[in-house]
């Protein structure tokens, strides 16, 4: 179609021209079993080689197929040939020893010791963190018990500056590329020097441009279609492209979003380096696995949208980090979605808002503690190496311990932000009148209330200034 | 779902070809006294010359410094004939070159989009910059918020505004709290949304929504809507350029029937500010997109009405001074250019296609009757869609027209 020519017809009120492309998208007629000879009209087609094939018998009429055809009607439901399901990739047996024909990865005893000491710390400052808001003094708090070895050792096989786009369950991600215990605690208090949100999100939503770890926020899943966008700028960007990739994790619980499905399906489309990290963890809250899918887990969809897929034992920080080298090079050589799913187990409860021996055994949790904790399966193999002892060990619980404990005290001491950061950020330039006049009539009921209702004197005492900045400031209610 | 989709667009093309609804509602009247009434093609709001064009009010050129002096170049500034999916292309056209990081997105855009508005785009920017997604309103809405969150320029389409729904978390929970929630060190103002919306004459329930009034309450993104291809230019580029995530609903009806003199120079409309379009005395009459056209319409029948309708029109009001104002953006809309107008007039009529319960007419007569209740002298009166969805067959009898529209005027005045 000449397409200037057509522009040149067109002016107001003259009629529609009766351009090819469009009458292209009237209802196709079906085609998987012609009766009689069609003609697909596609402008992205060679519409000739098509009408050759049309019977052909080893090929079938849909332009992207390339299948063969049979004569047996036989369905199928795994992705694998013999019906089984997909096996879960492992360096590291129950007792850290490595299988007779596994390959290790390159893990040098400084890379090894780093590791250990992030899977470590983890639960120490999950312990505190728990604790402290069982006893009210933070509102909300989600442990990573029984993930260290997903979470340090994805973390571990990424570039520092690979771009992070986590669930909530992903600190340790955060910690190994630096975020300080101090961030941390900001973060979890609110105050005045957190770096992540300045007290606006519930805890544990972290967040650092700095260390390439976009903001968590609550929505499940919304994270996804964002990662490949995010892995395509990364591919256009003139010094980051070919380099860096997305990486977007997320619950077996999450991937029933719609999001997920949005999100594989443009990094594999479109296409953008983006690496998918599951947390295949058992639970969703309260529902188990079993009913958050029929088919073989997560893994088995990877195919469905052209993805290279692996099944990981999450709990193997080797394998995971083994896994996670190797889909990010398949990330960057074909610049499209590679997927990985890493079986773990949530030890935890969900949240501290969540009683989970309301919905599963106590004693399955514990066995599970017992026969696969990540951290003593890695630290064993560490001390067959001779990189680690009980020694050490003692001493690095101490000095973590200490350290957090000490980050704790000094943010519980921290006011919160200034009262007037609530109205910040919500728009970027001018700020909108709306806003402007919000603060303006909280100034007012401020200077009215202020001293008199109780639940706002006492709340004002905890933030920075006591709220004199608001009071003092900036427009005044008509 | 292909099915589905050929549905929509198929049908949709056509009611554009026949897109002169009024031009036809009216042609069936014998000739009125006084003159053919204005209709889309013949609106005044157009502005069918170079001189009017490049004169637009508040008009930025985007080459000019701003830090500079206004110099207010004009001589040797060139315009071209565009309708508004025209118009569109050609902004679009002026952020990808302007922009290496601007990329265009969307369903079936790259061959031209079912409406046009990329016609060619993919050819001369290439598939890398102007490309396909699934069919994923979600996905779309996700993907641009993420190419934003590293800073890039994403300028997305929903086919239609009916269909921005799948993406309302995305664009509720995410877009409008990016900034807020990382305190600044994230952010998605660089996404854009395009999507078509309004009435089209038989949309039906799905090719005829207007949802602004949705977006209302979502805090942290803005809301625009044009009513010409000059305005539809310069507030795309306006929006693209924003630093906040911006909903551009694109009145489908008028992207053929509209046609101006367009600047092809780079220039930018300004978000957040209404356009005074008749200054007047006596009542503020308050729209936006498509029912503009109605209004104008409206406003000659009540100086002189039709035979038919000179009954309904009292001689005392003909010489009455309407003031016409385009909101053009309504979050966050500008409150100052109404409440003035307001304060001078003394009354109010909103018009929009939405339905009443919940829209944005309701919000704007809330905040105007708190701002200008000595100076009212009539209740605010809206003027909108049933509370129905959109009915395909009894179209007319929905909308908002211009005998509504009179009516109201009239009630107003006569209160």
């Amino acid at each position: 179609m000449d397409e200037s020519k057509d522009g040149e017809r067109r002016d107001a009120g003259a009629p529609y021209p009766r351009s090819p492309i469009m009458l292209l998208r009237v209802p196709r007629p079906p085609v998987l079993l012609p009766s009689r000879p069609i003609f697909l009209r596609s402008p992205r087609r060679l519409v000739s080689s098509l009408v050759a094939t049309a019977y052909d018998n080893h090929t079938t009429l849909h332009p992207e197929s390339h299948s063969a055809v049979t004569s047996v009607l036989r369905f199928f439901n795994s992705v694998t040939e013999d019906g089984a399901q997909i096996p879960m990739y492992r360096v590291l047996d129950g007792e850290g020893k490595v299988f007779e024909d596994a390959e290790i990865p390159e893990v040098d005893e400084t890379l090894a010791r780093k590791m250990y000491e992030n899977m470590v710390q983890l639960p120490i400052i999950d312990n505190l963190l728990y604790n402290v808001q069982r006893q009210g003094k933070i509102s909300f708090y989600m442990t990573s018990y029984g993930e260290e070895a997903a979470l340090i050792g994805s973390a571990a096989a990424l570039e520092p500056d690979d771009e992070v786009l986590g669930q909530y369950r992903e600190l340790g991600v955060l910690l190994y590329r630096g975020f300080t215990y101090d961030s941390i605690m900001n973060q979890v208090f609110g105050t005045h020097l957190d770096d992540s949100n300045q007290g606006k999100q519930m805890p544990v939503h972290f967040g650092s441009r700095k260390f390439h770890f976009h903001t968590i926020s609550s929505p499940l899943a919304t994270q996804i279609p964002q990662a490949a966008g995010v892995g395509y700028a990364l591919k256009r960007d003139p010094i980051r492209g070919g380099r860096n990739c997305a990486v977007v994790y997320f619950g077996d619980g999450a991937a029933s979003e719609g999001d997920f499905h949005a999100g594989m399906m443009l990094a594999s489309t479109v296409p953008s380096p983006t690496l998918f990290f599951a947390r295949n963890n058992g639970f969703a809250i309260s529902t188990p696995s079993s009913e958050q899918y029929h088919g073989d887990g997560i893994a088995s969809r990877g195919p469905g949208y052209g993805v290279h897929t692996l099944r990981v034992d999450g709990n193997d920080v080797l394998a995971v980090y083994a896994a996670v080298k190797e889909a990010r090079r398949l990330c960057l050589r074909d610049g499209r979605a590679v997927l990985i799913e890493a079986m773990t187990y949530r030890v935890g409860h969900h949240s501290t808002s969540d009683d989970s021996f309301a919905y599963r055994p106590r004693h399955e949790v514990e066995e599970r503690k017992r026969l696969d904790n990540p951290i003593s399966r890695f630290r064993l193999f560490l001390e067959a190496r001779g990189w680690w002892d009980a020694e050490e060990e003692k001493a690095l619980l101490e000095r973590l311990k200490d350290d957090v404990l000490k980050a704790f005290r000094r943010a519980e001491a921290e006011p919160k932000p200034e009262l007037q950061k609530m109205f910040e950020e919500v728009y970027g330039g001018e700020e909108p009148w709306t806003i402007t006049e919000n603060r303006a009539e909280l100034k007012r009921l401020l200077q009215k209330y202020g001293k008199v209702w109780e639940p706002w004197r006492s709340a004002l005492k905890d933030f920075k200034g006591a709220g004199k900045a608001l009071l003092e400031e900036g427009p005044t209610a008509k | 779902m292909f099915t589905h989709k050929c549905v929509r667009q198929h049908s949709l093309l056509f009611s554009l070809y026949r897109s002169g609804t009024r031009r036809q509602s009216t042609a069936a009247e014998p000739l009125p006294a006084g003159g053919h009434l204005p209709s889309i093609a013949t609106s005044s709001f157009l502005r069918s010359g170079r001189d009017s064009a490049i004169r637009t009010p508040g008009i930025q050129w985007a080459d000019e410094d701003a830090s500079g002096p206004t110099r207010d170049i004009v001589a040797g500034r060139e315009t071209r004939k565009m309708n508004l999916y025209q118009a569109v292309r050609d902004g679009l056209s002026v952020a990808l070159m302007k922009d290496d990081t601007a990329v265009v997105f969307g369903e079936d855009v790259a061959f031209g989009g079912v409406f046009r508005c990329t016609m060619g785009l993919a050819e001369e920017f290439g598939r890398e910059r102007v490309f396909n997604t699934p069919l994923t309103e979600q996905g779309i809405a996700g993907f641009g918020i993420g190419l934003a969150a590293m800073g890039h320029t994403a300028i997305a389409e929903i086919q239609f505004a009916d269909y921005i729904f799948p993406a309302f978390d995305q664009i509720v929970n995410e877009a409008a709290k990016f900034r807020f929630r990382s305190n600044g060190q994230f952010q998605a103002g660089g996404l854009t949304i395009r999507c078509p919306s309004m009435a089209v004459g038989h949309g039906g329930h799905y090719h005829s929504q207007s949802p602004e009034g949705f977006f209302m309450g979502a805090a942290g993104i803005k809301v625009v809507i044009p009513r010409s291809p000059i305005q539809a230019k310069g507030l795309l580029l306006g929006s693209i350029r924003d630093p906040n995530p911006v909903i551009f609903m694109e009145p489908k009806i008028l992207y053929r029937s509209t046609v101006e003199q367009v600047p092809i120079d780079d220039y930018q409309l300004p978000i957040g500010r209404a356009e005074t379009l008749v200054s007047g005395s006596d009542l503020t009459l308050l729209s936006w997109g498509t029912p503009l056209y109605h209004c104008e319409t409206a406003l000659h029948m009540l100086a002189t009405p039709p035979e038919s309708l000179t009954p309904f029109v009292p001689a005392s009001l003909r010489s009455t001074k309407v003031e016409l104002i385009d909101l053009r953006t309504i979050l966050p809309w500008d409150v100052e250019t109404i409440t003035e107008s307001v304060k001078r007039t003394g009354r109010l009529v909103i018009v929009h296609e939405a339905g009443r319960t919940g829209g944005v007419g309701t919000e704007i007569s809330s905040e105007i009757q708190k701002r200008c209740f000595l100076k009212l002298n009539a209740p605010v009166k809206l003027v909108t869609g049933w509370d129905t969805p959109v009915p395909m067959q009894y179209e007319k009898f929905y909308m908002p027209d211009s005998i509504r529209i009179l009516d109201a005027i009239v009630e107003t005045l006569t209160y």
